[in-house]
């Protein structure tokens, strides 16, 4: 069984991140740095329990790009989130025995010290089977 | 009517499709629910529509699609219930997944959450006819003689508990799983008991309940082999059902072993049972459900009560009372020793067991003190144990049966004896 683990951040957390004077305090290189070695070393226990089927991260909220169509035609706007919208920040897809194994691999993805922070688990449709009768 | 067919293919199928559901979604009592509807449409819509290809992926995918609805009503009707997850401990969050059993051991996985230790035994039952054996809570209330509000209470109890317990769904862990099995084959046992010799009402026998706990004690024995217990317990339910057909008289009446027309036992169950038997005995280590089974084996080897090879039985009787503490083995063994070696050497034993509090209370020590009475020749005495047990029993067969004794006894002069068994 499939499952996606949603992790959500807003452009503030973003800029957190990169240093970028806002509201909240910016992280340092060090804390920086322990949390990529966090999430290699946790992606790297999961491909060796043979449970990890993706794991991508994405890019600041700002580039995303909104695509509609007005009389059939495309139209793109830049930048849809407001600063502090919470948004998809990155997935993990994790191929495991049941939910409740992906609720405990989940719990790992949250950041202990960040307070209300949270993940979110979907069980993945495995195929058009599952739509149907 | 229910087609016997599709019946007897939806009900292995029962707990594998909710162990699937639980897996795939959680929330095992919505899950639950979900199961027994998606069962009860396969139950009316396949004798007409005829069965589908899959059964299996149908029946998971209707109670898939059912248990979304009922999780969106649960949602709309009451605010969402944070769950702590108990087993997401941070230093054991990237343990290997070595635990990712095959789908057979869902049955399992269930067999052990339905006789959780935090449930009474009669929610344990209850909850096991249900979420493995596939029964409707309907079926349930009516094997034991319960109105269907009172069992729709226990069970929904009884799910609750289990999902406040917060347990993921697995096997438990290697140090618990023989103590946790013990309970598995318990709430079977049980089930077989209060099929066999009903502990209530006027059918002596509910022939469903115990034909469901051969049947789920199949299943266990099929995914555990090399439990030696497992095996004794299957041997002992097939061992005692092949006396059924004997047990009873045209008119429901109760038939004591000694009496019975051992030509009318099951010839095929006797055969399996046996085979058991003499496959787990020598294994060892020897568990109190091999001694019983053995025991039921000697009885059913024997042509006759007094071809009984009852210094054998006596010898079994006494390695089962090293093992457990239960006065009914005490009360069989006297049985057993007076069969042996006359009835005042049981009478003797018997005495010491009326001062057990679990006893006192009990028809079967009265009855049995009768029968070793009427076999000793002291009639009076004898008459009054019966009445006494007749008083004692809730089960009407047993009542006729003890006051028949009893009265036939008045009519008998004193020095004629008759036989007792150890089978009432």
């Amino acid at each position: 069984m499939k499952y996606m683990i949603m992790l959500y951040g807003s452009q503030q957390d973003y800029d957190v991140l990169s240093g970028r004077p806002t509201a909240k305090p910016a992280m340092s290189g060090v804390e920086i740095a322990a949390m990529h070695e966090y999430m290699e070393s946790f992606h790297k226990r999961l491909a060796d329990s043979g449970e990890l089927v993706d794991a991508q991260g994405l890019s600041a909220p700002v580039h995303a790009r909104r695509i509609r169509l007005d009389n059939r035609v495309p139209v793109v706007t830049d930048g849809p989130y407001p600063e502090t919208q919470e948004v998809l920040a990155g997935y993990t897809i994790v191929e495991c025995a049941s939910i409740d194994r992906a609720i405990e691999i989940a719990a790992g993805l949250v950041n202990p010290d960040a307070d209300g922070e949270y993940v979110d688990v979907r069980p993945i449709i495995d195929g058009i089977a599952d739509l149907e009768l | 009517m229910p087609d016997p067919d599709v019946e007897d293919l939806l009900r292995p199928l029962a707990p594998q499709v909710l162990g699937a559901v639980i897996r795939r979604y959680g929330h095992f009592d919505l899950a639950e629910d979900a199961t027994q509807e998606a069962l009860l449409a396969a139950a009316t819509q396949w004798p007409v529509a005829g069965i589908p290809d899959n059964p299996r992926g149908w029946l998971i995918t209707v109670a898939g699609r059912r248990l979304t609805d009922l999780l969106r009503s649960d949602h709309a009707r009451q605010r969402r219930e944070a769950t702590v997850a108990r087993w997401a401990r941070p230093d054991q969050m990237l343990a290997p997944a070595a635990d990712r059993p095959p789908e057979s051991d869902d049955t399992l996985i269930l067999l052990f959450r339905c006789c959780h230790p935090a449930l009474s035994p009669a929610s344990q039952i209850a909850l096991t006819l249900r979420a493995v054996g596939g029964l409707t809570t309907a079926e349930i209330a009516r094997a034991f003689l319960v109105p269907e509000a009172t069992m729709t209470r226990r069970i929904s109890r009884a799910k609750q508990r289990i999902k406040e317990s917060g347990l993921p769904f697995r096997l438990p862990p290697p140090a618990e799983r023989a103590e946790r099995l013990g309970a598995v084959l318990h709430v079977l046992y049980l089930i077989f008991t209060e099929g066999y010799a009903s502990t209530s009402g006027p059918n002596l026998q509910r022939t469903e309940l115990a034909a469901e706990a051969i049947r789920l004690t199949r299943t266990v024995h099929a995914l555990l082999p090399d439990d030696g217990e497992i095996t004794g317990l299957l041997a002992l339910l097939l061992l005692t059902d092949a006396r059924r057909p004997a047990r009873t008289g045209p008119a429901g009446e109760l038939i004591p072993m000694a009496e019975q027309d051992r030509g009318r036992w099951n010839a095929d169950y006797i055969a399996e049972g046996l085979a058991l038997v003499s496959e787990v005995l020598p294994r060892g280590p020897t568990g109190p459900y091999q001694l019983q089974a053995a025991i039921a084996a000697l009885h059913d080897e024997a042509p006759s009560t007094e071809a009984t090879d009852w210094p054998q039985i006596v010898a079994l009787y006494e390695l089962l009372l090293d093992l457990t503490e239960n006065p009914m083995v005490a009360l069989n063994h006297a049985v057993a020793v007076a069969m042996a070696g006359g009835p005042q050497a049981g009478l003797d034993l018997v005495g010491k067991l009326q001062h057990d509090e679990r006893l006192a209370h009990d028809h079967r020590l009265h009855a049995v003190r009768a029968h070793l009475l009427e076999l000793a020749g002291d009639h009076r005495a004898a008459r009054e144990s019966y009445l006494a047990a007749a008083e004692l029993t809730m089960s009407r067969p047993q009542q006729r049966y003890l006051y028949g004794r009893a009265i036939r006894l008045a009519d008998l002069p004193a020095t004629e004896t008759t036989e007792a068994t150890e089978d009432s």
